[in-house]
């Protein structure tokens, strides 16, 4: 229900303190990394916090990666609504990226078709691949943890052969696809810089995401499924089919983010591991946001911010981009938690903790 | 001498602000038997979670041997030779009775659990205190009532002076009570301090010494067990003349619910029961009678389309229910009131208004192309909270934040916001206060009269006795014998057939059935 | 296909077997001891790839035992660290071991790039060492079988021999001593531990523990045996493998063996078969293991709910 009371702000503003904090101690943290391993800390702090917004360019980096990251947050939120924890959106990029850059090089590449056409077909490969894990858990109980992450390694194995093999310029030895006609390419909107049509389509999915989960019958049965599925069968709601129906709907999801990774002006073809393992940072974005699709390009813009931060670092400066999965892993951590604030509940339980580990090897003889 | 255990002006608030303890005193004898009795919500269970150390008091003290004391957990207060048996269970399905037995303080050779020593221990001691059961098979196989004994082994394993059974009789039939009581004396007559936890009044003033009375979270009173009758306990109990009056019906309608020799089968395909005939008629309220675990919880799961029927036929108004699905079923007019609300029939994290239109979700009032009408849902909450009273801060509350009772009037609010045709109800009053149970008795009442054929399944036999019209009686998945209730018609008749002691000729059954 | 099965029945193929399987194989036992206690532990990835990079950088200072020990000590912390945002924070188990995951990826590419100088792909310029293989070449004195002994058995890792020991030590200790009933009953029904005055938590974070060292000799293993020195992501889904043994082997340490054992096989195959087979593209070798996992997962599943599915028939 969208209906606003006044308890309903005072939670918004509860979950933003509580991200804010776990940035703010995750940055802490990450500071220290830097100063314990930069020979220029100063530097590489600044250039971590201000660097995207050093020129047009870089804002569109950033931009890009808002996009992105929206997508793959919107389709972690769906399933983790639906309290499923397929892992999934990984393979899904993949297939849809194949899918799109088939498209794209097809004669229907050449034509004012191909943006659209790539997408569906790019989404329709990314709701098979989304389904599979639903069905088979649904079906005969799989967990759908273990086979999603399966699907992914088998998605980037197989796309990457039919690139070395197949779309590759033949003798080229090259991992990648030609670039892919000026038609199949996404417009910028700010010509020149990463800035295009991918934001416009993250943003229409966040609100086709938010109607479907709020404003229609199978939004609340899928809630009700997450909630309670013991519940949702009580009340006569079909729950496999919802669990099922939402992964393959996230799915979808996950496949036009593959089309809009391989059509972005970032690319424009199709490269072996394009990914750069952005799909998981979805887990991130979908806890962040409460799996609550209107927060997502919120957390997605402020993360978004931070990731290229740490990417302009890497390149400008001598601390590697990767540092920034220590931020990432501590924000999960602080922000799955249920701590409530950071004063003296929440050291001493800190202090709560070094107690245990002084006791608990009794537990061990 | 000081007594054993004393509980001196015992205060307790829980986070959320409930005071569940006021100003509680309690002393307790060596070698007695002492009832601990008040209702449902007077703060038995927290004072008893206090003495076992898994909740702390705030205020007042706690004094073991004359000796101020305190326990952070349960390890502490086993330590100090307290033993608690728990409503539910503290049972490892797939564990043995030993095994179950000594968890937590098991024999040992070396770094080996020495097994040998366990299971010559448990024997032992089930000789020992005349608390018959054998040692090997896995828990999850025996009946409750040897639960119950596995449960109180395990206190007396851990060398229990004071033994804290928490309404031990609720899950047992009269006979298993019988046979409980007898243990209990064994326990006191070998120097065993017993505390009884209860609220059904015969059974304290049988096997009790004193008696402890508690209201509202404060202790009324304590007085000896033989200076006390029935009727003078209830009052000190409720403050005020108890009377929980249900009007019977009146003349009964057509034939509305037929179940014909219907069979269930578990998931693991073993069968649950079989051979299950029973009619229900319109406006009457069947009572499924039967210790827990007989077929009666898997009869109502069936019939509202959770479970699926192995063999049989389900009717309502002579339309075969078995192909439906539930939602379908539940078009036609069946709602049912669920055992375990938190657990099955409520997704607590939702709000109010999206719990009372779950299982509407293909009515066009509320779901028009796929689409919610907001409105319409939320005044049907609005309205829903008006008519069942239900306490809460609007319909976009989450459900989770209501109260016991409160939660179980959405159940009721939603299931019977439209007059069912026919009714299942399991456990409706379970663990909700006096007034809440008057309030659901009366809401079933009312359904009756509106028409509704009511299945009711309880564990409490005195609720079945006061609501039902006619009773079937389920024994190890099989009906055994049917009742026109009547004032004749006894607990302890009842409990003849529950364990299977008696059994009744067809003839009879047959009369009943119809 | 004759020149395959020579090699599927040649002793090196043994040898390759139980080489790729033992990693696998002290991943699956902590995938294990996490599941009997109840908490899924998503994050034996990422334990297995930090405790890798942690032995090898330890190695080029340190014997390699204790290499192996740090390595163990690695996956131990983590298990810690999950514990207590578990058990004390109530994160949810499988975003804690996501987190876990996420730090692993980047951050052993941090710090191998710390660790090198700047190399964010292999160690291959730190001096790293190997766990020691046993040599068992006395056994070719033994008449008429001794060749074929020494073949089969000699040239393991030690840690092999160890995972071999550890499936007995992990038996025996779930199943002959009070701790595992202890585990086992936590994992089952928490209460019945919690009101015989166990205490449920303290059982949980060892549990996780004893899961991330266990993950931690696996990742030992691969980056000090398997290969010498650690790679980029070298873990490539053996952990989430492992997860998918545990169910596989319904949940008992022989099972998993058995289990780990079979994907073992699978992946040795995976790594003779380009040489067999060079028309078969090496990234679809390579998906094997996985595919093998997901259908095994699939299998399994169907079976141990049958009975559920022909519910979902009868009511179809």
């Amino acid at each position: 229900m969208s209906t606003s009371s006044p308890s309903r702000f005072a939670l918004v503003g509860r979950e933003v303190a509580r991200a804010v904090i776990a940035l703010a101690i995750a940055l802490l943290v990450a500071l220290v990394v830097i100063l314990a391993t930069s020979a220029d800390p100063a530097k590489a702090f600044s250039t971590l916090l201000t660097a995207p917004l050093s020129s047009n360019r870089t804002i569109g980096l950033w931009v890009d990666d808002v996009a992105k990251l929206t997508l793959t947050g919107l389709a972690f939120s769906l399933v983790f609504q639906a309290k499923q924890f397929s892992m999934g959106v990984q393979g899904q990029v993949y297939m849809g990226g194949l899918f799109a850059a088939l498209v794209a090089m097809s004669p229907i590449g050449a034509t004012p078709f191909a943006i659209p056409v790539a997408m569906a077909a790019a989404m329709c490969a990314g709701a098979v691949y989304g389904f599979m894990p639903g069905y088979a858990k649904a079906r005969f109980g799989a967990s759908e943890i273990v086979s999603s992450l399966m699907l992914n390694y088998i998605a980037i194995l197989v796309v990457n052969y039919i690139i070395r093999a197949h779309l590759a310029p033949a003798g080229s030895g090259q991992l990648v696809t030609a670039k892919f006609p000026e038609t199949a390419i996404l417009p910028a909107i700010i010509p020149g810089t990463r800035f295009d049509l991918g934001i416009v389509i993250a943003l229409a999915a966040t609100v086709v995401v938010w109607f479907l989960l709020y404003r229609t019958n199978w939004g609340l049965k899928l809630r009700l499924v997450g909630h309670n599925a013991k519940f949702a069968e009580y009340s006569g709601i079909r729950s496999s089919f919802i669990m099922v129906s939402a992964m393959t709907l996230a799915g979808s999801f996950g496949g036009l983010l593959g089309a809009v990774f391989v059509q972005g002006r970032a690319f424009g073809n199709l490269a072996q591991n394009f990914d750069g393992n952005m799909a998981f940072e979805g887990i991130l974005i979908a806890i962040v946001a409460r799996n609550k699709p209107l927060a997502v390009p919120v957390v997605a813009l402020a993360y978004g911010y931070l990731r290229q931060g740490a990417q302009l670092m890497g390149i400008r400066t001598d601390v590697p981009t990767e540092m920034i999965s220590v931020v990432q892993a501590i924000i999960i951590l602080l922000v799955a938690s249920s701590f409530t604030l950071p004063g003296k509940k929440f050291i001493g339980r800190l202090m709560g903790r070094s107690q245990t580990a002084t006791t608990a090897p009794e537990a061990a003889k | 001498m000081a007594p054993l255990l004393e509980a001196i002006s015992i205060g307790k608030t829980y986070p959320g602000g409930t005071v569940a303890n006021d100003g509680v005193n309690l002393t307790i004898q060596a070698g007695e038997v002492h009832a601990v009795v008040g209702e449902n919500g007077a703060g038995k269970s927290t004072l008893m979670k206090i003495l076992f150390g898994i909740e702390q008091h705030d205020r007042g003290e706690l004094r073991l041997d004359g000796k101020p004391i305190r326990f952070a957990n349960p390890r502490e207060a086993i330590d100090n030779g307290i033993g608690m048996v728990f409503q539910h269970f503290s049972l490892v399905p797939s564990f043995s009775v030993y095994e179950n037995v000594v968890l937590g303080s098991e024999p040992r050779n070396g770094i080996k659990f020495d097994r040998q020593k366990a299971i010559a221990d448990v024997r032992a001691l089930s000789e020992k205190f005349r608390l018959a059961v054998d040692p090997l098979p896995p828990v999850g196989q025996l009946p409750v009532g040897q639960q119950q004994r596995v449960e109180i082994l395990k206190a007396l394993y851990r060398d229990a002076r004071i033994l804290i059974l928490d309404e031990p009789t609720a899950v047992l039939a009269p006979q298993e009570v019988e046979e409980l009581f007898v243990a209990v004396r064994a326990l006191v007559a070998q120097g065993r301090t017993v505390i009884f936890i209860a609220h059904k009044l015969p059974e304290v003033l049988e096997i009790s010494d004193r008696i402890t009375v508690m209201r509202a979270g404060k202790t009324v009173g304590s007085v000896n067990a033989r200076d006390v009758t029935e009727d003078s306990l209830a009052t000190m109990m409720v403050g005020r003349e108890i009377a929980l009056r249900v009007d019977r019906a009146g003349a009964r309608g057509p034939l509305a619910c037929e179940v014909k020799n219907l069979k269930i089968d578990a998931e693991n395909g073993s069968t649950i029961a079989k051979d299950l005939s029973l009619k229900v008629h319109a406006g009457e309220i069947l009572g499924l009678v039967g210790v827990e675990g007989n077929g009666q919880a898997e009869l109502l799961e069936t019939i509202a389309g959770l479970r699926p029927a192995a063999d049989g036929v389900i009717a309502l108004d002579g339309a075969d229910l078995n192909d439906l699905s539930v939602l379908q079923r539940r078009q036609l007019g069946v709602a049912s009131i669920p055992e375990d609300r938190i657990a099955r029939g409520l997704a607590t994290g939702a709000s109010i208004a999206e719990n009372l239109v779950a299982t509407r979700l293909s009515d066009k009032r509320f779901v028009r192309n796929g689409l919610l009408d907001l409105k319409a849902i939320k005044a049907n909450a609005l309205a829903l909270i008006e008519q069942f009273s239900v306490r809460a801060g609007g319909p976009n509350v989450a459900v989770g934040t209501l109260s016991g009772g409160n939660m179980q009037k959405i159940v009721v609010a939603r299931e019977l916001s439209e007059q069912p045709k026919l009714l299942l109800v399991n456990q409706p009053t379970r663990g909700v206060d006096l007034g809440a149970t008057q309030f659901i008795w009366k809401s079933l009442t009312k359904a009756r009269d509106g028409g509704a054929a009511v299945l009711l399944s309880s564990a409490d036999l005195s609720e079945l006795l006061a609501l039902s019209d006619r009773l079937v009686v389920f024994y190890r998945g099989k009906i055994v014998a049917a009742f026109v209730n009547s004032d004749d018609l006894t607990a302890e008749t009842l409990g003849t057939y529950m364990l299977g002691l008696n059994t009744q000729d067809p003839e009879t059954m047959r009369a009943a059935l119809q | 296909m004759i020149e395959l099965l020579m090699t599927v029945f040649s002793a090196t193929f043994f040898v390759t077997v139980i080489r790729t399987t033992t990693p696998l194989l002290f991943a699956t036992l902590g995938g294990l001891i996490s599941d009997l206690s109840g908490a899924l532990n998503v994050a034996l990835e990422g334990m297995m790839l930090i405790a890798a990079l942690t032995a090898v950088i330890v190695s080029v200072y340190a014997p390699w035992y204790v290499a192996v020990l740090s390595g163990i000590s690695a996956g131990a912390m983590l298990g810690a660290l999950m514990a207590f945002f578990h058990l004390r924070m109530k994160a949810d188990i499988i975003l804690v071991g996501f987190a876990v995951n996420i730090l692993a990826t980047g951050g052993t590419v941090f710090a191998l790039a710390q660790a090198t100088g700047g190399d964010k792909g292999t160690s291959i310029n730190l001096p790293s060492k190997g766990v020691p293989s046993v040599d068992l070449s006395f056994l070719e004195a033994i008449p008429v079988i001794g060749r074929t002994l020494k073949s089969l058995l000699s040239g393991h890792s030690i840690l092999s021999w160890l995972a071999v020991l550890l499936v007995f030590a992990v038996w025996y200790f779930l199943y002959r001593t009070p701790y595992g009933l202890w585990l086992r009953g936590v994992g089952e029904y928490p209460a019945a531990p919690e009101a015989a005055g166990i205490p449920v938590n303290k059982v949980r974070a060892w549990s996780l523990i004893a899961s991330g060292a266990l993950a931690g000799i696996g990742g030992a293993q691969l980056a000090m045996f398997n290969y010498i020195g650690f790679t980029r992501d070298m873990t490539a889904g053996r952990g989430f493998i492992a997860l998918g043994a545990v169910l596989l082997g319904a949940r008992h340490p022989v099972g998993a063996m058995l289990a780990a054992l079979l994907f073992g096989v699978f992946e040795a195959l995976a790594i003779v078969m380009p040489n067999l087979f060079n028309w078969i593209p090496g990234e679809l070798i390579q998906t094997i293991p996985f595919a093998v996992t997901a259908l095994a997962l699939v299998l399994f599943s169907y079976r141990a709910q049958r009975a559920l599915q022909r519910r979902n028939a009868a009511k179809a």
